[in-house]
């Protein structure tokens, strides 16, 4: 369907993003289109055009005027009365909303370096952003901005994280925090009224990386603090930002605040992650419409606290390699926050090293503004990339430190693609890898040990459980343990064997490693689900590297009834593959009845 | 509410884990369940859902189809292909296709529906005018006499249960048929 406008057809999406476009203009939008001088400022500035020196079309300028024609032909008089003169050019077809798509989003990852460098205070990254909008609000999008988007707007967070998969994520990160500092009142409180600081979290912390959530746990537990995590409005990242929908902002914004309010928190502290930061603590509150009755803080400013105010103690002789920072666009460009991981990773590092440029002049990861969600501009991205691995192969450092998740993905995936051989790690995990833990005196009671054990070895009789790893170290580890503990044990190094094991055997429980050669965990896992004979049989999940955890979580299958980082030891294994067949509850009846 | 026998209710929660005998989906020509809500189905459902739905696509736009739950507290899944992204008429169309899934829900005999904010959120029909495009035909449907006892409206945060509330709390007698 078509309109007619000044003689020309036009389709219904363009007609319907202009109605948008006027919707969304005001005094800062209106006033960086029409303030543009075309110096040229901006121009080197932008990591796109510094790797694509001969293709106008990546300079903020000549990006920016794509929407600046649209400006003046609909709403600016020049342009109304004098096209032909001031360049005035509008919409009209799908076509052209899909070249629209391609610079907003395939162009810019909204970094706003170009805006600092502008003399005329325009805003590109504004109006990108508000250009998204109106593309997305008529279903002109990238494929992975369309699924990022659906999940949190339905499920409530940006990844798509199952409530029942989250609660059980914080049950295991607390176990495995109490056996690492060996104290049962290590906990991490869920819905906690009245707590003074109420933790929110990104999405992928409980997908791929959870041991930044048991981190910060150990840290909030050592600073004594009085806290909690909310069971639902957990996810402090929000999309809206990148896609340009302040209704999705706002909804997102809206229910962390909620949440905070009926929990009757004091203070909202949001994770390492720098659009969750800017929009939670600074775009939120406009977008959801909402007055904030309580202060958000970013962890990095608590962690800081904590040593400043003695409540941990750090030792950074033990972070001795060296380190560089990176910082997040939106927390350094748009949310000043850049002297406080500085001063933090001083605290905790031995060899601290700056990368130039930084602060607010530094370079952007190169995967930011949903940049990692848009897989048809990988190529795109990792070819700008190239200014930043040159930044941080500048610094000599082994490891490269941000306060950002996705700028850990990003900057993972510039290491990986530039081969830099560098690690990318967070704040919340050199501070708690630095934190001191004062020595409890040990007193083994030797008979009750024995007791314990000999219980213990007959807890797995008649169960059989299945060993998937390609490493022999792992299979015998493995074995011995649950052997030891009665367990019948079989074992399988490749994934069709695994599968064809698991068919005919019908074990009560399969370990399964996700790395490994042909076909991998996240293959296996599928097809064992998938198949009637095996969909039922647990499978605790082995990997050495969070990061793999997306192989398994991003199928559309019910997801592992159990995840174990490696290393692992006896009492993890033994305690997860308990906890799984549902044993402990079984022993500790026992236990009640036997006493 | 209640109207002509038949209970119209807003609560908030989680759709998919509503204790009901169907759940609706605002589902895609193709019918795969993809993301959001469809992510919560293939999860708790289980792998034979897309499988069922696999043979019943593709779905033309404003119609409705039934398929099995799996895993799912539900029994069944009404599919609903509404309209997306500020097409024509979003609300005429909106209310074609909630017709289609009332239909689709007599015809199976299911009697108790749980829907989620058809169209709301991604798909960009304003709360507001969702609010009122659902309560109006369910009310009409409901009028004229139906097997269906139960409609709940479930929203996932307060930003979606209000404009309900409001509509549903606005006139709490019984209304005549």
């Amino acid at each position: 369907m078509s309109v007619q406008t000044n003689g020309k057809q036009r389709s219904h999406k363009a007609e319907m993003a202009l109605k948008r476009m006027k919707s969304k203009l005001n005094r800062q939008v209106v006033g960086s289109l029409v303030g543009c001088v075309h110096c040229g400022m901006c121009t080197d500035s932008c990591h796109y055009v510094q790797t694509n020196p001969g293709d106008v079309t990546y300079a903020p300028a000549w990006k920016a005027d794509r929407l600046r024609k649209i400006f003046k032909r609909e709403i600016d008089w020049t342009g109304r009365v004098f096209p032909w003169w001031v360049g005035a050019k509008s919409v009209f077809s799908d076509e052209d909303l899909e070249e629209l798509k391609d610079i907003a989003f395939g162009k810019c990852t909204n970094c706003r370096r170009c805006t600092i460098n502008c003399p005329m205070g325009v805003d590109f990254a504004t109006f990108n952003r508000m250009l998204r909008g109106m593309l997305v609000s008529v279903g002109v999008m990238p494929e992975g901005v369309a699924v990022v988007s659906k999940d949190q707007w339905e499920i409530g967070n940006q990844m798509g994280v199952l409530k029942e998969d989250y609660l059980d994520t914080l049950e295991w990160m607390a176990d495995e925090m109490q056996i690492e500092l060996d104290d049962e009142s290590a906990q991490i409180p869920i819905d906690k009224k009245n707590a003074n600081v109420v933790y929110s979290i990104n999405p992928r912390e409980v997908k791929y990386d959870p041991r930044t959530i048991s981190d910060a746990a150990k840290i909030f537990h050592m600073a004594g603090e009085d806290w909690t995590m909310p069971s639902e409005g957990w996810d402090m990242t929000n999309f809206g930002l990148f896609s340009g929908d302040d209704d999705l902002g706002g909804a997102v914004a809206g229910m962390l605040y909620d949440k905070v309010i009926e929990l009757k928190g004091k203070k909202l502290v949001i994770s390492e992650c720098g659009h969750g930061y800017r929009s939670t603590r600074c775009e939120g509150p406009n977008w959801a419409k909402k007055d904030v009755p309580f202060e958000m803080e970013s962890s990095v400013i608590t962690m800081l606290n904590y040593i400043k105010e003695g409540r941990i103690k750090v030792d950074k002789s033990r972070n001795p390699q060296p380190v560089t920072f990176h910082d997040s666009c939106n927390n350094a460009r748009s949310c000043g926050l850049f002297e406080e991981p500085r001063e933090l990773l001083q605290l905790v590092c031995e060899d601290f090293r700056e990368m130039y440029p930084n602060r607010a002049e530094n370079y952007c990861c190169t995967g930011g503004g949903g940049a990692m969600s848009m897989s048809e501009y990988a190529g795109r991205r990792l070819k700008s990339a190239k200014v930043k691995a040159d930044q941080l192969k500048a610094t000599g450092a082994e490891v490269v430190v941000t306060s950002c998740h996705n700028c850990v993905d990003g900057l993972s995936d510039c290491i990986k693609h530039y081969e830099l051989g560098m690690e990318v790690t967070q704040l919340v995990n050199l501070v708690a890898n630095a934190l001191v833990i004062p020595e409890k005196p040990v007193v083994v009671p030797v008979e009750k040990e024995a007791e314990k054990v000999v219980a213990h070895a007959e807890s797995l009789v008649n169960r059989t459980i299945l060993i998937v790893d390609d490493e022999p170290d792992i299979l015998t580890f493995f074995s011995t343990v649950l052997e030891d503990n009665g367990a019948r044990i079989l074992t399988a190094t490749d994934g069709e064997e695994a599968v064809e094991l698991a068919m005919r055997e019908q074990p009560d429980l399969i370990t399964l490693d996700i790395n490994m050669p042909g076909k991998d965990g996240g293959w296996v896992f599928s097809r064992l689900r998938e198949e009637k004979a095996t969909s039922q049989i647990p499978v605790c999940i082995i990997s050495g590297k969070p990061e793999l955890r997306r192989l398994i979580y991003e199928r559309s299958v019910p997801p592992p009834e159990g995840y174990v980082d490696k290393p692992v030891d006896e009492a993890m294994l033994m305690r997860n593959v308990r906890k799984i067949l549902d044993l402990s509850k079984r022993d500790q009846t026992h236990s009640v009845e036997s006493n | 509410m209640h109207v002509n026998g038949t209970t119209i209710r807003v609560e908030q929660g989680d759709m998919t884990l509503t204790e009901i005998e169907a759940i609706a989906f605002y589902a895609t020509e193709d019918l795969k369940l993809g993301t959001g809500f469809g992510n919560a189905i293939s999860m708790r459902g289980g792998p034979p859902v897309q499988e069922e739905l696999n043979n019943l696509a593709p779905l033309l736009p404003l119609q409705a189809v039934v398929s099995s739950a799996g895993d799912l507290p539900a029994e069944y899944i009404i599919h609903a292909n509404g309209p997306k992204f500020q097409e024509t008429d979003m609300a005429g169309k909106l209310k074609t296709t909630l017709v289609n899934t009332l239909a689709a829900a007599v015809e199976k005999g299911i009697t108790r529906i749980a829907y989620p904010p058809m169209g709301a959120g991604f798909y960009g029909v304003p709360i507001q005018e969702c609010a009122k495009v659902m309560v109006n035909t369910f009310i009409e449907h409901a009028q004229r006499g139906s097997s269906i006892k139960e409609i709940v409206i479930v929203t996932m945060n307060k930003r979606e249960y209000q404009p309900f509330a409001q509509l549903l709390h606005e006139d709490t007698k019984e209304v005549a048929a």
